[in-house]
């Protein structure tokens, strides 16, 4: 950053940092303890460098480790931790169902260029994540399947165009993940999640705490006071709820 | 709740979103909205633009890229307008101010040197060509302003500036575009450049609109886009503002004004990131090439890279760094204003209070950063504890 003036490091520090810190508090609400999610950001900055060449010819595919291999790692990591075989289903549906609204809101909505329409409300990179985020939400019911379907759902948009180059012989590139942390498919699995969080707080609030009819018994035990995380001097910080 | 009355619930929202999809792809569009040909090419519509007018209805642009309420317009003559009505295909705007940017004014940018002496060129609209020379408006992965994007590299080469251009193609010329350009994007701000120009053309139907002959010679004028919805818009916009001050110097007339739009552009990824507009379709490709040269020339000189005498690679040149802008310190100060309203806000919906909110946010200091804030101290009969 030699060379570039003060404000300007500042925003690009400030900036880096902050999304950084989002990641990781949001990836903590995943199946990963602190040091994991912090080992999973490093990974991923590093890996933004990295991309391996899967497909040459016309239409050349690669993929990026920090944008594609280690969310798509992430996601089979989370889906095999699923309990049970209705996790897996509603994450997997939750996905099929991404990939279809977003490729549909694609070709049929979203005009040729962003602002186009007349119809857009947002700009499309947060589009990817908004509607992947709020039909995980719908269809998976957490935040890991939340995050699950916004990660395979964008991931497999690549696919999409690489089929659509393919048939139509256009040369390209289809560089899954390839703007590494910074690529769609991070930023919607990130906001995935971050959506199924304050949807699920609001919803909790508006009913007045977890719902509970048709709930396991092992479940609802375990929805009664947190256990103590630690201890601090004082003994007042404990969890209360 | 019962678990067949979720899965409707589920099942209704689902059909809401496929079919709020499908009825807004089908809801009338007027005539400038109405995209001509196959998704796929990306033909760029032939068929209608907006006119953006004063209060007085004098005509301030002309654009095929579809305006909203809010969005901003910096005119040749430096008016700051904002658009805040729209009827069909006029948008009409509200005078803001002066911008009181001189030549000279850019000149402090220019003076400490600094920057890493390289410039990042890629084209999102892979496609986009010029109808009198290139034979069509668009060639996908293989558009005339290729071309003009050569030539602008080309002329910043000559001034020893190092450049980067990444001729990848994005197509298809679809929604997905900037999605495809931003890993582009990325890749080449690995790299440190002093900036990353995104090079298009625009999509309104009269050449003479971009028609200009400036420095002796038959060019395209240029416009300069900024993305309202980017965390560094705020610098975006004075790098664009100094660019224009300078050119208007240099060039008047080469800079047709600066468009302040909605939109990302991918200009998130770096503070000095500008979408430059040069002619339009209609003009020819020759025209646009000398058009995009001249502005290129303002570039070394706001950045404080490279000049003829030291064509040295990419590294810091000069002796100390550019000052900052007004607009990189307002950019800081609102990714921290939405990252504490963002933070407040969750809290509090997440605790349902004030104080819970802040009762969380001390516990999450205390024990994530080591951080005791001081407690209002409680008598050990407090029916709350």
């Amino acid at each position: 950053m030699a060379g570039f003036p003060v404000g300007l490091i500042a925003l690009v520090v400030v900036s880096g940092l902050i999304y950084l810190g989002l990641a990781h508090r949001l990836l903590d609400r995943l199946y990963l303890s602190d040091r994991a999610a912090l080992a999973v950001i490093a990974a991923m900055v590093i890996g933004s460098f990295i991309d391996v060449p899967v497909v040459a010819g016309p239409v050349r595919v690669s993929l990026n480790v920090g944008g594609a291999l280690i969310p798509l790692g992430l996601a089979v990591y989370i889906l095999v931790r699923a309990g049970t075989a209705r996790e897996w289903g509603r994450a997997l549906l939750a996905t099929a169902v991404t990939v279809a609204v977003l490729t549909s809101l694609n070709l049929f909505v979203l005009s040729p260029d962003p602002w186009q329409t007349g119809r857009d409300f947002l700009d499309p990179l947060y589009v990817y994540p908004l509607v992947g985020g709020t039909v995980a939400y719908l269809a998976g019911r957490s935040r890991r399947a939340a995050f699950i379907a916004g990660t395979l759902g964008v991931l497999a948009l690549d696919g999409v165009d690489y089929f659509r180059l393919t048939r139509a012989g256009i040369p390209g590139v289809v560089a899954v993940g390839g703007a590494g942390l910074f690529d769609a498919v991070v930023v919607s699995g990130l906001l995935a999640v971050l959506l199924a969080e304050v949807v699920g707080e609001v919803r909790e609030r508006l009913q007045g705490g977890p719902a509970h009819r048709g709930r396991p018994e092992e479940l609802l035990k375990n929805l009664g006071p947190l256990p103590v995380k630690k201890e601090l001097p004082g003994g007042e910080d404990r969890d209360e709820v | 709740m019962t678990k067949s009355k979720t899965f409707w619930l589920v099942l209704a929202s689902l059909a809401l979103v496929v079919g709020l999809t499908f009825w807004q792809a089908n809801l009338e569009v007027r005539p400038a909205e109405v995209a001509s040909g196959d998704l796929l090419y990306g033909e760029e519509r032939t068929d209608g633009y907006f006119t953006i007018r004063d209060t007085n209805g004098r005509i301030l642009d002309m654009t095929a890229r579809v305006v909203y309420p809010g969005d901003e317009f910096i005119a040749e003559d430096n008016r700051h307008y904002r658009i805040n009505r729209i009827e069909g295909d006029t948008a009409w705007t509200e005078l803001l101010g002066v911008e009181t940017l001189s030549g000279d004014s850019a000149q402090p940018v220019t003076a400490g040197g600094g920057a890493r002496n390289l410039v990042a060129i890629y084209n999102t609209h892979s496609d986009e060509s010029y109808t009198p020379t290139d034979g069509s408006d668009s060639i996908p992965a293989g558009g005339g302003i290729y071309k003009v994007g050569e030539v602008m590299a080309e002329r910043l080469r000559s001034l020893g500036v190092q450049v980067e251009y990444d001729k990848r193609p994005h197509e298809p010329h679809d929604a997905e575009a900037y999605r495809r350009s931003r890993r582009t994007a990325v890749k080449m701000a690995q790299d440190a450049p002093a900036a990353i120009l995104d090079i298009h053309r625009d999509g309104v139907p009269q050449a003479s609109f971009y028609d200009a002959r400036i420095a002796g010679e038959d060019v395209t004028r240029v416009r300069l886009v900024v993305g309202r919805q980017n965390a560094n818009m705020g610098a975006n916009l004075d790098f664009a503002k100094r660019l224009k001050a300078y050119l208007d110097e240099k060039y008047p007339g080469l800079v047709r004004g600066i468009f302040i739009g909605r939109g990302d552009y991918n200009q998130d990824i770096s503070p000095r990131s500008v979408l430059v507009e040069v002619g339009t379709y209609t003009n020819g490709r020759d025209q646009a090439q000398r058009g995009g040269a001249l502005f290129v020339e303002g570039l070394p000189p706001v950045l404080g890279i490279g000049t003829a005498a030291s064509p040295q690679g990419p590294g810091p040149v000069g002796p100390g760094a550019p000052p900052s802008t007004r607009g990189d310190w307002r950019g800081v100060l609102w990714v921290i204003v939405a990252l504490v309203a963002g933070g407040i806000a969750f809290l509090v919906i997440s605790t349902g209070s004030w104080q819970g909110a802040m009762e969380r946010l001390r516990r999450f200091t205390t024990r994530e950063w080591g951080l005791g804030w001081p407690r209002p101290q409680r008598k050990r009969d407090d029916p709350r504890r």
